[in-house]
């Protein structure tokens, strides 16, 4: 995947696309954990990108996220992939809190020839973990959830797209006129993602 | 030095009348005897060119002065320009540099800025998430403290209350007991005597009633032989006989009665050492035997009060130790009230420094306005922030400005640079221009020299016509050069009119362009702008969600979770609901045992529930069931072609390193392996596969091959696919 140069580490289409999967995987158990969707027990402490993250040990939630990860892989590597959500849903009235947007954009260049890129694998890493601190401080302005919540995880491909049979065609769960904060962003030269958190107006605001 | 008698010259062969006025000099012929003669013609006419020629020279000296003068007022004129010109240079390169002095200085000042805003940003952030922590935590507190505290007040007036009646009844309780006690406790002891006495005395009597039990046994045995004596008599004799009848009849009957009393007495005596009555004495001893019998029933009875009494000491004893554990545990929450009361004064002592902190934070009342106050200073953090980012993207504006700004100041230095440069050349020419004014007045003087010598000469009348001739000659050669420097210096003029006028569009267009660059500026920043507000636009779309239907199509995976975890707490709050019910069952069957009808009820009532929760508990156990036979289904499916198409059978399992972190085995043993003991280890974590070292890898040929594919060129796929097609070439060979 990523073999050492002198200053600079060269990215191919595959090893891009493993390191945007395996960052969502973190950054999905990192909000089920700040936002309390699951209990602080479930969860278990490891140690990635230079930060202390927590994954979840709950087995069902586990497999869920791997089978995730893994379908985002190969849409990926073929360059199908426009956008990652994250919904947190009212578990009782299914009305959506907050969506955790992470927008994608690909390199076409790479898809269609097989190229790779430079870049060095500590500044990607950087970039992950302002991304990962930014997530565990967002409890600061975004609002508590409550009720008990579930969450649920919609992706945005091309319309040419084969469904497998484990998804299916969703409504895009949208909020009404939301609260935006944009976060930081990482670039691999070959995958571009933005990461953008939007969520219900609280009572307290509106007031 | 004009001679005084210059040397004859030629007459002209081909001369004209001159139109300028210039007169012709004859030759004179060289006799020598005619030279006085003519001398004198000669002279006067030469006095008449002379003072033509000198009119003229006057008049173009006159005309030359002119010339001169409007030339040195024109090189006046033009050094005023150059001085201007150099003034506002100069002026304009004070003022870049002053403008550049400021732009950096404002650049360090919005640097300073907003270093400073940045700083007090995260600091007011940080304080702020402290704070909200502190208060939310600190509400919490207080109102669990003041929850703890109220239910420990109430419990401490209530057991307070009841520790009171509970020592007032200890102590009633405790002196009635002791009595009683005492009381009985003497009871007891003249019991016991008495049951002795009474023991003794029932022994004795059951002696006494067994002896006239005997007797009387004896005594109806001898009055059964006298009554079959009787009868025969009777037989014999029936009319005397029937008082002896009746008599016998009578014995017969008090036999009977003797017997059922006897019995009676047997098992009275059973219970009480067993008596007989003897027939003889029965009213008195039946008398005497139910008076002892009402004073055993008394005793008895008295025995069963005493029991009772025992029992209620008891149960008193059993209250005692309770109200004393009562009592222990009501000190213990006095203690704990104290405690608690400390701890509330301390809370009241924190309540009133946050009231006072709250008092300088500006805006918050009370201790409801400090939320909003926190969601307004969010807001205004928020705010802040976003004009932060407006401020940076201005500054870069700015900055791309000043780029602008340095290139045209660059530029206009090198225009600056090449105005000098002109401005030295003018100069330069300038200075040209007055060496050849110099060089012009002093030809100009030395004319007036000429004309003063030659107006000497005037006055010497004698030898002067060669002079004049020759004067003449340079006059008009100095006029000529005259004309030649005049000309020279009019075109120099035209020269520097030029290089002025060339100058003065030069900063026509330099300030067009100024202006132009300028209306540019303000058009990109005004398209800036523009740009902005449609980036923010597209931003809130994209994080509002909006796609293309045409181009993007939303995915969502099932959510098998959601299914399972329902399954999961269904059947968890179905077997509590048994455990319960279960529970409920026991309780209705002890009370069962007590009352039939209620148990009927609630057996009926708690067996349906019980039948409706198991149905449930079935068909969850069932869909569980059949999920997991799906999924089983279809992972060998999977396993199954993965291990035809690969060549490998794969088994998977989960492992916990020593640090903690989950990682994935993966066994792999090829279809083409001559050995059970041939097989493949990997360790898969976050993306990575690793391989594991075994016997089998540590042999030469595999770590030969684990060298070369993996740790070289990084490729665990092509290790499989040519460790598959060396055993299968084993196997097929062999």
């Amino acid at each position: 995947m990523a073999s050492r140069t002198a200053t600079k580490d060269i990215i191919t289409l595959r090893g891009s696309a493993a390191i945007v999967s395996e960052f969502f995987g973190y950054a999905a158990n990192s909000i089920l954990y700040n936002r309390g969707v699951y209990p602080e027990e479930t969860f278990a402490k490891v140690k990635k990108y230079g930060l202390p993250l927590l994954l979840t040990q709950d087995d069902g939630v586990k497999a869920f996220i791997a089978n995730l990860t893994a379908q985002l892989t190969e849409w990926l590597e073929s360059g199908k992939l426009q956008r990652v959500v994250l919904v947190i849903m009212n578990k009782a009235t299914s009305e959506v809190q907050e969506r955790w947007n992470f927008s994608i954009e690909t390199d076409g260049e790479v898809v269609e020839k097989g190229v790779s890129r430079e870049k060095s694998d500590k500044e990607i890493m950087r970039e992950i973990q302002a991304i990962m601190r930014q997530i565990a401080s967002s409890i600061t302005y975004l609002p508590c959830l409550d009720e008990p919540c579930v969450f649920d995880v919609l992706a945005y491909t091309d319309k040419d797209v084969a469904v497998p049979f484990t998804w299916i065609e969703s409504d895009p769960k949208l909020i009404a006129n939301p609260q935006m904060v944009k976060l930081h962003s990482f670039d691999t030269k070959i995958h571009k993602v933005d990461t953008l958190v939007s969520y219900k107006n609280d009572e307290w605001d509106e007031q | 030095m004009i001679l005084r008698t210059p040397p004859p010259r030629k007459r002209r062969a081909d001369s004209s009348p001159n139109p300028d006025r210039r007169l012709v000099i004859y030759e004179d012929p060289p006799a020598e005897p005619e030279q006085s003669h003519h001398h004198s013609e000669q002279m006067i006419c030469t006095y008449q060119c002379r003072q033509m020629v000198k009119s003229e020279f006057l008049d173009a000296l006159s005309s030359a002065e002119k010339q001169a003068h409007d030339s040195e007022s024109k090189l006046a004129s033009l050094r005023d320009e150059l001085s201007k010109a150099e003034a506002e240079r100069k002026k304009f390169r004070d003022q870049c540099f002053y403008t550049e002095q400021e732009l950096a200085a404002a650049k360090g000042r919005e640097q300073a800025l907003q270093e400073q805003l940045l700083k007090e940003v995260n600091n007011s952030q940080q304080r702020l998430k402290k704070q909200i922590h502190s208060y939310s935590e600190l509400e919490v507190k207080l109102q669990n403290e003041m929850n703890l505290r109220k239910k420990a007040e109430s419990s401490a007036a209530s057991a307070e209350e009841k520790a009171s009646l509970l020592e007032g009844k200890l102590s009633h309780v405790s002196e009635t007991r002791e009595k009683e006690t005492s009381r009985l406790q003497n009871e007891l002891v003249q019991l016991k005597r008495e049951s002795k006495f009474s023991v003794t005395r029932i022994s004795a009597d059951l002696e006494r009633m067994e002896c006239k039990a005997k007797n009387a046994e004896e005594e109806s045995a001898l009055l059964k032989e006298q009554l079959e004596e009787l009868r025969k008599q009777l037989n014999k004799v029936t009319a005397p006989i029937l008082p002896h009848v009746t008599i016998v009849f009578d014995l017969i009957i008090l036999l009977h009665q003797c017997l059922k009393e006897k019995n009676e007495a047997e098992r009275k005596l059973s219970s009480f050492a067993t008596q007989e009555l003897p027939p003889t004495e029965t009213n008195i001893l039946l008398k005497h035997l139910q008076e002892e019998l009402r004073n055993y029933e008394s005793e008895v009875r008295e025995a069963q009060k005493l029991k009772s009494s025992h029992e209620n000491t008891e149960l008193l004893k059993e209250k005692l130790l309770e109200e004393k554990g009562r009592r222990e545990r009501t000190e213990s929450e006095l203690l704990k009230v104290s405690e608690i009361q400390l701890t509330a004064k301390k809370l009241e002592d924190e309540l009133s420094a946050w009231k006072l902190m709250m008092k300088d934070i500006p805006g918050v009342a009370c201790p409801d306005d400090i939320p909003l106050k926190f969601a307004s200073l969010q807001k205004e953090v928020l705010e802040s922030m976003l004009k932060v980012g407006e401020a940076n993207s201005r500054l870069k504006q700015i900055e791309i400005a000043l780029d602008a700004a340095e290139l045209g100041k660059r530029n206009a230095v090198s225009e600056a640079a090449l105005a000098n440069e002109k401005a030295e050349l003018s100069k330069l020419e300038t200075r040209r221009i007055e060496l050849m004014l110099s060089s012009v007045t002093e030809e100009r003087d030395r004319l007036k020299n000429a004309v003063d010598e030659l107006r000497k000469i005037r006055n010497v009348e004698a030898g002067g016509e060669i002079v004049g001739g020759n004067v003449l000659q340079e006059l008009e050669s100095s006029l000529a050069k005259k004309e030649y420097h005049i000309k020279e210096l009019e075109s120099n003029l035209c020269e520097q009119k030029e290089v002025n006028n060339r100058q003065h569009s030069e900063r026509k267009l330099l300030s067009e362009r100024l202006n132009n660059e300028a209306k540019r500026i303000k058009s990109l920043e005004r398209e800036g702008d523009r740009l902005r507000s449609e980036i923010s636009l597209l931003e809130s779309k994209l994080g509002h969600g909006d796609y293309s239907s045409s181009s993007t199509k939303v995915l969502r995976m099932v959510n098998t979770l959601a299914v399972d975890n329902e399954a999961k707490q269904t059947i968890e709050a179905l077997q509590t609901e048994l455990q319960k019910t279960r529970e409920k069952l026991q309780a209705v069957e002890e009370l069962k045992k007590q009352s039939a009808d209620a148990g009927t009820l609630v057996d009926s009532y708690i067996s349906g529930k019980t039948v409706q929760l198991k149905e449930q508990i079935a068909t969850l156990e069932k869909r569980e069931a059949r999920y997991k036979t799906v999924f089983a289904d279809r992972i060998s499916v999977f396993r199954r072609a993965c291990c035809e198409l690969f060549g490998y059978k794969i088994v998977m399992d989960d492992h916990q390193r020593s640090d903690g972190i989950p990682v994935t085995r993966f066994t792999l043993q090829s279809i083409y392996a001559q050995s059970d003991d041939e097989k493949l280890q990997f360790e898969y974590e976050s993306g990575n596969t690793s391989i594991l070292a075994n016997d089998y890898t540590s042999q030469p040929e595999i770590s030969h091959q684990v060298e070369i594919f993996i740790r070289k060129l990084n490729s665990i796929p092509a290790f499989t696919a040519n460790l598959t097609v060396e055993s299968f070439n084993k196997r097929t060979l062999s």
